[in-house]
């Protein structure tokens, strides 16, 4: 390897000997001018720092996670101020676990609950619900007509008289299920969200929405006044506050958020372990993390410059640019300690490493930019704000890393120490000691018996691997909110309210859309109880609601409750006197004009196979029943926005494999000009999309917004060690060397910084599987899996493949001799 | 990588997503042209009545359903009806013969013991038989008075459409029988439903209350509905006469042997009259929830059952009903005996079935 620099580069011990005219116009520009440059880049560092600390922002948007211009998300979006039921409500329910809601203590902790919740900014007060809510009411047909009152008797004082009254009031008004328990262990607070605050006219920071939850309720009564330790915990006493709604859940995802960028730190110190053990050397590897960290710096300060947020997605991209750093930025180190031990001076070596990675350096990082462009496809907006935001970090890194690390190599230099080693290390593997000892026993898949037993091997998981990944599914697997984990106290909260109240919270509405008063038309609702109907069929589907409920029950109650009256009548005056009731008891189900109702679904789960048949119930009956007049619109409600979610990521998976895996042939085919070469390179990385999928399904991770790049990014990062490796082995059988000779060099050259670079790259991203957001979770460990699998399958299958079909030197085109191509500083060049 | 099933998924949804976005001018199918959809939910939904037609129960509901069971309530199959309104009740006075009326005016019949059926008559034909029916009394009659106001009540039930529902259906047998409904709305056939007479002029009903039940005790023919409303038909002056009850709220139906009758309705409330409802005896229930069933079990003893789900029990001797504990009460809004002395009851939520103690 030392030989083979040796070759063009020559050794210069001292500056005077060194030509600074030589090299091309960017090297003379950046090393001729270093104290200059070193100023610019530190002053540009110091600007994009102030930006990225002044203005970025955490903001994770419900409307940036969902495809745009999906036709059904096109329907909600257009529709979404008319649907006050699916809008924004937080629902909090106050458990008693001592005993039943009909204890005095417990009606006091739940008043205080109503009155806090009432003061909350943002709240909707006038359609807050609750047992002390003045406008939850029982009803009653007597002899005389209706006859009524709150449920909260007006002189409730805590008397057994007044508990009895209630206990009477609460079976009267019929709110078991809905706002109170159906075991009477607890009762819900709804608390309907104003999309903008009264007071200030900004929308509502769910942020500190959660936090007052926390705070003023959750620590105030759970934990009584102590605060919780842990995020997750629960409290012990006697109450229970459980929280769920769309605010909330941007709450925790928030904190989610924070937590995970603690784990930045840990990436940081786990590729400076991985570095210093490595180099042996303090000095280049606080360089090199600090030429990575400082990539970051640029990244987030451009992106908040721009406007952008960090979301639970595009924190990937500081986590991927820092790692893609520490890997460019250690090949420079590891260029440059070469030359130095071999007696180069720091400067020349600098120069030396940039004049044979700058090109390569860069061709690199738009393999890895193939990956994320490819994201830019997926028609959803967080996504492809990753992939901008990724792009930004790859193009800053060749400032930061191709640039800034080798100027500031040239002052710093690497320890003799550590150059020595270097050395010693090449030698050692020369001669099959040490390392060596690895490089040979890779050099073996070179060998007919070895080769053949990895293809099988590598056949049969890819078989096995296909096998299983046939039961990939689309969308979120599990309950409750996809977003955060199972066991997450949000989704035990919901699991909680799911089992102890009546209606889930996986709803698929469709919506009616009419002229004004249109929905109280017999025809529309004959045809809304039959869209309810025939959901209804489907076995997922727990039961439906619409005005239609509304209308059965006010028009038996206008019969004296007579329940052969629970029916639609076509006489407009008593639909008219309905829809007025309905306005007051249930306005949720239709909009002011009457011109737009949900007919919704209550699902007992959001698996992809049930939305599927959903949808299909739904789309077959708007498709019969649509007219001029009305229209029959899919969907709304959270399982209807993730059916549309699905329907895009479904498609949006194949097209992104189709489109990343072209540009990698083309990529391969360009870069070895060669069709066999290229199959070695790619089967490799196929193979590891396979297994990955198998991995999806064996962890029960289904195809969604967030895995959608994890493959993207696992094949255009993936695609980088088979360049590496191959185009020097290539280079040396074009050579005329036999395939082992060529590889033990390619591995030598190339082996150890594959390595490096899959370790730290894994490294920075394992972090993750800790994350409190589940996707985040997921991304973490598909993202390692990826790295580590596509390293070894470059490391491992590359040989193998290569015997079977880059055989011998003959079946190589010959380079032209003209040097068109300068061979040597090519394959040099692609590391 | 992408699997071919799922490929095949995806462009059907595509395709679905293009059709959607042509719009269509899809025509309205009213309730009463639209055929009852076959659902196995049908026995879990709402059912408002149940009866029997030999040793065979039929039961009606919501959206056209009729349902007939051969193992008394175990297991329910259900019948080809030609309309999707919600069907209200039932009656077979013969093992074979039947008939289901309900909203929109629909008359069905089935000559299968409930298996087919057939609509006789529908909410937009009962305007003109009263035009009709009226009409040629008082061009027979001029100097009555009457005539020319049922007439003019007719001609509003044609404008109005078909909007009034028949609460119940009773026949004597294979041809004579009985349909009623809100809004003093009563016809009734001597030709098994081939042709229908309005019998409003023969109901003493001036104010035109709801006529929310018939039913025959063995030697009285009984109406009950709304404000305290009971009638019994009085075979010498052909019309349905007025008996005074000691209520004023609704009654929902009317049950009774020979010899005695007994009403009950609104917020718990039950008379019982031995004398052929010249004196009444209020039963006690201690309940505000309104009784919208009755039946007459095996031993002879009368059960009725509330809105909520609560089953009473009538003990002879005893003026309070007794109420049975059972589990898992839902609404019920329709009882029958099934053989071996079970009980199946209908309501909200479907059929359920009460086995003998």
């Amino acid at each position: 390897m030392g030989n083979m620099k040796q070759d063009t580069m020559p050794v210069i011990a001292h500056l005077r000997d060194f030509d600074t005219r030589t090299g091309n116009l960017l090297e003379r520009l950046v090393f001729n001018h270093r104290p200059l440059f070193v100023v610019l880049m530190a002053l540009v560092t110091l600007l994009l720092g102030y930006m990225a600390v002044t203005r970025l922002e955490m903001r994770p948007s419900f409307e940036k996670m969902i495809p745009q211009s999906q036709p059904y998300i096109q329907n909600y979006l257009e529709n979404r101020a008319a649907l006050r039921g699916l809008g924004n409500s937080v629902r909090v329910v106050v458990e008693n676990t001592e005993g039943d809601i009909y204890d005095p203590e417990y009606l006091e902790v739940l008043k205080q609950v109503n009155d806090e919740l009432f003061l909350t900014a943002g709240v909707d007060r006038a359609w807050m619900k609750s047992l002390w809510s003045p406008g939850v009411r029982w009803t009653e047909v007597t002899e005389e007509g209706f006859q009524g009152g709150p449920v909260m008797p007006d002189t409730y004082s805590g008397t057994p008289a007044d508990i009895e009254l209630l206990r009477q009031n609460i079976n009267r008004a019929g709110i078991v299920g809905s706002l109170v328990a159906s075991d009477f262990k607890s009762s819900m607070l709804i608390v309907p969200l104003l999309d903008k605050d009264s007071a200030t006219g900004q929308g509502i920071d769910y942020h500190q929405f959660s936090r007052v939850l926390e705070e003023k309720l959750r620590d105030q009564y759970e934990f009584a006044g102590g605060g919780a330790l842990q995020a997750d915990a629960e409290g012990s006493g006697k109450i229970k506050i459980r929280v769920i709604g769309f605010a909330k859940l941007i709450g925790d995802l928030i904190d989610g958020l924070i937590q995970v960028m603690m784990f930045f730190g840990v990436a940081v110190l786990s590729a400076f372990c991985i570095i210093l053990l490595y180099t042996r050397c303090l000095r280049s590897t606080l360089l090199v993390i600090g030429c990575s960290l400082m990539a970051v710096v640029w990244q987030l300060g451009i992106v908040s410059w721009l406007g952008y947020a960090i979301d639970p997605y595009s924190i990937l991209v500081p986590f991927l640019i820092f790692a893609i750093g520490v890997s460019h930025a250690s090949q420079k180190m590891n260029g440059i300690m070469q030359d130095i031990a071999q007696g180069t001076h720091k400067l020349v070596a600098a120069r030396y490493t940039f004049r044979r990675l700058f090109i390569a350096g860069v061709t690199a990082l738009l393999s890895d930019a193939v990956g994320f462009a490819v994201l830019m496809l997926i028609d959803i907006p967080v996504i492809q704000e990753l992939a901008i935001t990724a792009s930004i970090g790859v193009a800053v890194l060749i400032f930061t890393t191709l640039l800034t690390m080798p100027v500031a190599l040239s002052y710093v230099g690497v320890s003799a120490k550590a150059a020595e080693r270097a050395l010693i290390i090449d030698a050692h593997a020369t001669q099959h000691r040490g390392l060596g000892k690895l490089w040979d026993l890779l050099d073996l898949f070179t060998t007919p018996k070895w080769a053949t037993g990895a293809v099988l091997v590598a056949v049969l998981l890819g078989i096995g691997g296909f096998v299983v990944s046939l039961q990939l599914k689309i969308g979120d697997l599990d309950s409750g909110a996809p977003e955060l984990r199972k066991d997450s106290r949000y989704n035990r909260d919901n699991a909680y309210i799911t089992s102890h109240y009546a209606l889930s919270s996986d709803m698929f509405a469709v919506m009616i859309k009419t002229g004004p008063e249109g929905c109280l038309n017999y025809r529309t609702l004959v045809l809304a109880d039959r869209l309810a109907w025939e959901l209804q069929q489907h076995p997922q589907v727990q039961t439906t609601v619409s005005l239609v409920n509304a209308v059965r029950q006010i028009t038996a109650g206008s019969f004296e409750g007579n329940p052969k009256l629970s029916s639609i009548q076509r006489n407009q005056d008593m639909l008219n006197y309905a829809a007025q009731q309905a306005s007051v008891n249930a306005p949720e189900l239709f909009n002011t004009d009457c011109s737009l109702m949900p007919v919704i679904a209550y699902l007992a789960d959001h698996k992809a196979e049930t939305l599927d048949e959903v949808v299909a119930i739904a789309e077959r009956f708007a498709e019969d029943n649509s007219s001029e007049d009305r229209q029959f619109l899919l969907a709304a409600g959270s399982a209807g926005i993730e059916a549309a979610t699905n329907i895009v990521v479904r498609e949006a998976n194949r097209t992104m494999l189709l489109y990343v895996y072209t540009a990698v042939i083309i990529f391969c085919l360009i870069a070895f000009r060669s069709w066999r070469a290229a199959v070695v390179a790619i089967l490799p990385l196929v193979l590891t999309s396979i297994l990955c999928e198998a991995l999806m399904v064996y962890m029960g991770i289904g195809v969604k917004v967030a895995t959608l790049p994890v493959i993207a990014l696992g094949v255009g990062i993936g695609i980088d060690y088979a360049l590496y490796l191959l185009s020097v082995q290539l280079h040396f059988q074009r050579q005329g060397l036999s395939l082992s000779a060529a590889y033990k060099n390619a591995v030598a050259f190339t082996g150890r910084v594959v390595g490096l670079v899959g370790i730290t790259l894994a490294a920075g991203v394992i972090t993750w599987a800790w994350s409190p957001i589940k996707f985040q979770a997921d991304m973490g460990i598909l993202l390692t899996f990826m790295f580590v699998w596509n390293m070894l399958g470059a490391l491992i299958l590359i040989p193998a493949l290569s015997h079977f079909l880059l055989p011998a030197q003959a079946q190589m085109k010959p380079i032209p001799a003209d040097g068109t191509v300068p061979a040597k500083r090519k394959t040099e060049a692609v590391t | 990588m992408c699997s071919f099933n799922k490929c095949v998924l995806l462009v059907l949804c595509a395709t679905l997503t293009l059709v959607q976005g042509v719009a269509q001018a899809a025509s309205f199918v009213d309730v009463l042209e639209l055929p009852a959809k076959a659902s196995a939910l049908a026995q879990r939904s709402p059912l408002l009545d149940v009866t029997r037609a030999g040793e065979r129960l039929v039961a009606v509901g919501q959206r056209g359903h009729i349902l007939y069971s051969d193992d008394a309530g175990q297991s329910w199959q259900q019948a080809a009806v030609p309309v999707s309104a919600d069907l209200n009740a039932v009656h077979f006075p013969t093992a074979e013969l039947g008939w289901a009326v309900g909203n929109d005016g629909v008359i069905l019949h089935s000559s299968d013991a409930g298996v087919t059926w057939n609509k006789q008559l529908d909410g937009r034909e009962i305007g003109a038989l009263l035009v009709r029916h009226y009409g040629a009394l008082a061009s027979a009659e001029p100097a009555n008075e009457q005539w020319p106001l049922l007439v003019a009540e007719g001609e509003r039930l044609t404008a109005d459409g078909a909007d009034k529902p028949f609460l119940d259906v009773w026949f004597a047998d294979a041809k004579r029988g009985y349909a009623v409904g809100v809004f003093n709305l009563i016809l009734a056939t001597r030709d098994g439903g081939q042709s229908w007479t309005p019998l409003q002029d023969r109901t003493d009903n001036p104010q035109g209350l709801h006529l929310n039940a018939i039913a025959f005790t063995g030697d009285a023919l009984y109406l009950a509905g709304e404000q305290g409303l009971l009638r019994t038909w009085d075979a010498e002056q052909e019309r349905f006469v007025a008996i005074a009850t000691p209520y004023q709220g609704s009654y929902f139906g009317v049950i009774g042997r020979p010899g005695e009758v007994l009403v009950y309705g609104l917020r718990g409330h039950v008379f019982h009259s031995r004398d052929g409802g010249q004196s009444w005896t209020q039963r006690d229930t201690e309940l505000q929830v309104s009784i919208t069933a009755g039946v007459l079990d095996d031993g002879g003893r009368y059960q009725l059952f509330t809105q909520a789900g609560h089953r009473l029990l009538a003990s002879n001797g005893q003026t309070a009903l007794q109420i049975l504990p059972q589990q898992g009460q839902s609404p019920v809004a329709g009882a029958v005996l099934a053989g071996a002395g079970a009980l199946v009851l209908v309501g909200a939520r479907g059929a359920r079935t009460l086995s003998a103690e």
